[in-house]
């Protein structure tokens, strides 16, 4: 759906539906969650406006706002998320092991979490070919290896 | 890895962003190639070299301890 949009546009449109459905959340929360989803949505306008505005200026973490990365842009923007997993990995794996230390309720969502990110992790090998396992296609395969150097 | 992608720009009288334009890249990605920074794709290398009218090995050497020697 995103290559109809216009590349500039592609991250701002993200936010604003991303951001949207969270505001939503909380007029469904009821009581004074009405509250903050006004809150929620100013915040996600202004963001949506600085994404746009940064996505036309000329630097490697604009482009990313922008969406017209080159190859090093994706390689930096392919680490940082790389990065981003071991960060959420570790951090959920020291909230569950406190949780558990603790008796604390809330264990399991650090479990999920967990759970889900190296389920993602494992998809990446899956999708990246890894899992790509082949004989070798050797030019000698079948036949008796000789050297190169002759006698 | 050196490379002489800053010596064949400056010789043409070329900016840092008209290689990018030429090249489809940024000129951030211009300034990290020149700088040794950054190790292009083999796609983009052939890209460069073609660009300058030079061959892979002679814009990028493995073994060339000095820019522009």
């Amino acid at each position: 759906m995103m290559r109809f949009i216009a590349p500039r546009l592609r991250k701002p449109v993200g936010i604003a539906l991303f951001g949207t459905i969270y505001a939503a959340a909380w007029l469904v929360h009821g009581g004074n969650g009405w509250l903050w989803a006004i809150v929620t949505e100013i915040g996600v306008i202004a963001f949506v406006i600085a994404a746009y505005v940064h996505g036309g200026r000329d630097s490697d973490e604009d482009a990313l706002y922008g969406s017209r990365v080159d190859e090093r842009q994706q390689l930096i923007a392919q680490r940082s998320w790389a990065l981003a997993g071991k960060v959420t990995m570790f951090a959920a794996f020291v909230g569950l092991t406190i949780g558990v230390a603790t008796r604390a309720t809330w264990w399991w969502s650090f479990a999920v979490i967990i759970a889900v990110t190296g389920f993602g992790y494992l998809l990446g090998l899956s999708n990246y070919g890894v899992g790509e396992e082949a004989p070798a296609d050797d030019a000698n395969d079948g036949y008796q290896a000789r050297s190169p150097v002759t006698h | 890895m050196r490379n002489r992608v800053r010596e064949q720009r400056t010789q043409r009288g070329l900016s840092q962003a008209e290689v990018a334009a030429a090249l489809g890249v940024s000129r951030q990605t211009v300034i990290s190639i020149e700088g040794g920074r950054y190790l292009p794709s083999l796609p983009l290398a052939f890209a460069i070299a073609r660009f300058f009218d030079m061959t892979v090995d002679k814009m990028f050497d493995p073994d060339d301890q000095e820019a522009g020697t």
